[in-house]
């Protein structure tokens, strides 16, 4: 055992070497790790054969034997195992990438064995990713901070991929911790950040490729040079294989949920978001991508209606969560920072309107959008706390959401109705 | 195959994960039975002090007896393991089998799955020949006096699981699921289509 009050990267230990000779080395050290070989996971089998389940079992068995071993080792031969383990990254990685979602097309599991083994491994990857974002883990079991952030980093035990299916896998239940662990390790390696800023605009890329995929989006589309008249066709959503409409709603469907996870349990993410406008892309999208998709799903022969009924549920998903991304954005970014009085806020409320506005031309998406959270209570939250708001401004804004129903041939439920019309007169 | 993920695309098309190859894996299931086998045999308990329990203080007859029945167990034991892997393995394998039926009257659904996890596919017979001899071997020594040795045995060697990370973290099982907006009723589909039936 290492020795106490000493951060565990600068403790030395005194062990038999493989000779048995005495040596003294650095208490994380390779030699300190077991071989252990950890297996990697592999996710429930759809179609239940015995044989299968079988070899879903024992993978399993092996793991969560695995990990229940790894988090009753004492702090220090933890992390050897954590840093230096091949096999256990892989493992964990595996799960991550593999482990099923709820948002999957079959994620019943074929048999109570099956489910109560999965339930088990999932439990102790919680855990294990619990314990590897923790520096400290009591008084005489930590990092020196710094030190903490570069393992961590240096040894990709966390990036933003697995941070995001961090969130996705185990986000509704476990959100306080999940976000103490994502808090404490963008705190511990402000890196991270530069990551998110590279991944955003990855992130905006995935939208842009099912506009694409839908022909809603040429490359190129503004090349000088133009297209001939006997070109080759782009396949839209009407016309694409029913198997390439299923990826981009199933696609669609992860990609949004996952990202509402992450932003709703680390909201200081909004800001490295919309430093890439990822707001006017969304809603961007949501006005061109949306309508597409539903009229191809609503005019497509299915030969499995409940296929099609499932797709529907999936897009009608989708367009939450998007809605629901874009309040998470103006809350963290604008609205909160008013609300708690902070510096500058009549800029805050500034840019506020301003996105309220860019969304009036976005008639389908401002009416999904006043529908979840009606526009007319957070003109009115701006106009109790920073009472030189332009009313004239603010009349226009409503008058535009008011006409954004209209336009879309839409009914304004009740209640909202007759709030609106208080604000705007 | 995983549906498409956005974390898939991440992975794939930006750099700020660790490219691996996860086509090559590192460690099938027979790999991970042979390391479990070697971790076991590395543990407390060894055949060496098996033999030793079972035939010190008793009497000449009795030891014979005991001495029949772990050869009897050890043969059993082998007939689990790969062959060529040799005696300490078929040792290591005799310890396990009498861990396992030190306490059991029959071969259950248990005992099956626990020696198939450790050694793999095995012959049923290998498995009720250890169990019997296991159980005469028991009733030479006593059960009290066994399951103390046992019980020392393990408390050398294990870990303390109930001092383990995360014991007392609530967790929650909970999952996102599928919550599609009030707003678009999936009625309009079947409006949508009937419009189109003239």
């Amino acid at each position: 055992m290492a020795c106490a009050r000493v951060p565990l990267d600068e403790q030395q230990v005194t062990e038999p070497s493989p000779l048995g000779k005495e040596r003294t080395l650095p208490a994380l050290h390779p030699d300190r790790t077991e071989e252990r070989c950890f297996v990697p996971y592999k996710p429930p089998p759809e179609d239940g054969s015995p044989a299968d389940v079988e070899e879903f079992l024992e993978h399993a068995r092996f793991i969560t034997e695995d990990l229940e071993w790894l988090l009753a080792l004492p702090h220090d031969k933890f992390w050897c195992q954590v840093v230096f383990d091949e096999s256990l990254q892989r493992c964990l990685d595996s799960y991550l990438r593999h482990a099923p979602r709820g948002l999957d097309l079959s994620t019943l599991p074929s048999s109570p064995a099956v489910a109560d083994m999965q339930r088990s491994i999932h439990k102790a990857v919680f855990l294990t990713f619990l314990r590897m974002a923790t520096h400290k883990e009591s008084k005489e079991h930590f990092f020196t901070p710094a030190v903490f952030g570069e393992i961590i980093y240096e040894n990709f035990l966390f990036d933003i991929p697995k941070i995001l299916d961090l969130c996705v896998l185990f986000g509704k239940g476990n959100g306080q911790l999940l976000h103490k662990m994502i808090e404490n390790i963008f705190t511990q390696q402000p890196s991270y950040y530069n990551d998110l800023d590279e991944t955003v605009a990855t992130v905006l890329q995935v939208f842009d490729t099912v506009l694409q995929k839908c022909g809603l989006q040429c490359e190129g589309a503004t090349a000088a040079e133009p297209m001939k008249l006997n070109a080759h066709k782009k396949p839209t959503a009407m016309t694409m294989s029913q198997q390439e409409l299923l990826d981009i709603i199933l696609y669609l469907c992860d990609s949004t949920t996952t990202i509402n996870a992450f932003l709703d349990i680390f909201p200081a993410a909004c800001t490295s978001f919309q430093s890439h406008s990822f707001l006017s892309s969304l809603t961007s999208f949501y006005e061109t991508g949306v309508p597409d998709l539903e009229k191809a799903i609503r005019k497509r022969n299915f030969d499995d209606k409940s296929l099609q009924e499932d797709l529907w549920k999936r897009l009608s998903h989708s367009c939450r969560k998007m809605v629901e991304t874009v309040h998470l954005l103006l809350h963290h970014t604008c609205l909160q920072p008013i609300l708690e009085g902070r510096e500058n806020m009549q800029t805050f409320a500034e840019e506020l309107l301003q996105y309220f506005t860019s969304f009036l031309p976005e008639k389908r998406f401002l009416t999904d959008y006043d529908e979840q959270f009606p526009v007319a209570d957070d003109i009115s939250l701006l106009q109790q706390a920073v009472p030189v708001i332009d009313e004239t401004r603010t009349s226009y804004l409503l008058q535009g959401v008011e006409s954004a129903w209209d336009s879309v041939g839409r009914r304004k439920p009740q209640s909202q109705t007759r709030t609106s019309q208080a604000q705007a007169s | 195959m995983s549906p498409p993920r956005l974390t898939g695309a991440l992975r794939s098309f930006s750099s700020v994960s660790k490219k691996e190859d996860f086509s090559e894996q590192l460690y099938d299931l027979k790999a991970k039975r042979l390391k479990r086998q070697e971790l076991f045999a590395r543990e407390g308990l060894t055949w060496q002090k098996i033999v030793h329990f079972c035939t010190e203080h008793q009497d000449k007859s009795q030891q014979q007896a005991a001495s029949q029945e772990l050869k009897s167990l050890l043969l059993a034991a082998k007939q689990m393991v790969a062959s060529e892997l040799g005696q300490a393995v078929g040792e290591s394998a005799a310890v396990f089998l009498f861990e396992t039926f030190h306490n059991k009257d029959h071969v259950g659904t248990e005992e099956t799955r626990a020696i198939k996890h450790m050694f793999g596919p095995f012959p049923s017979s290998a498995a009720e020949a250890s169990c019997a001899s296991v159980g005469r071997l028991v009733a030479l020594l006593g059960d009290s006096r066994v399951e103390d040795f046992i019980q020392s045995q393990r408390s050398c060697r294990n870990l303390d699981r109930s001092a383990a990370f995360g014991r007392n973290i609530a967790f929650s099982h909970d999952g996102y699921t599928l919550d599609p907006l009030e707003g678009l009723p999936f009625s309009g589909i079947q409006e949508e289509s009937a419009s189109l039936d003239f």
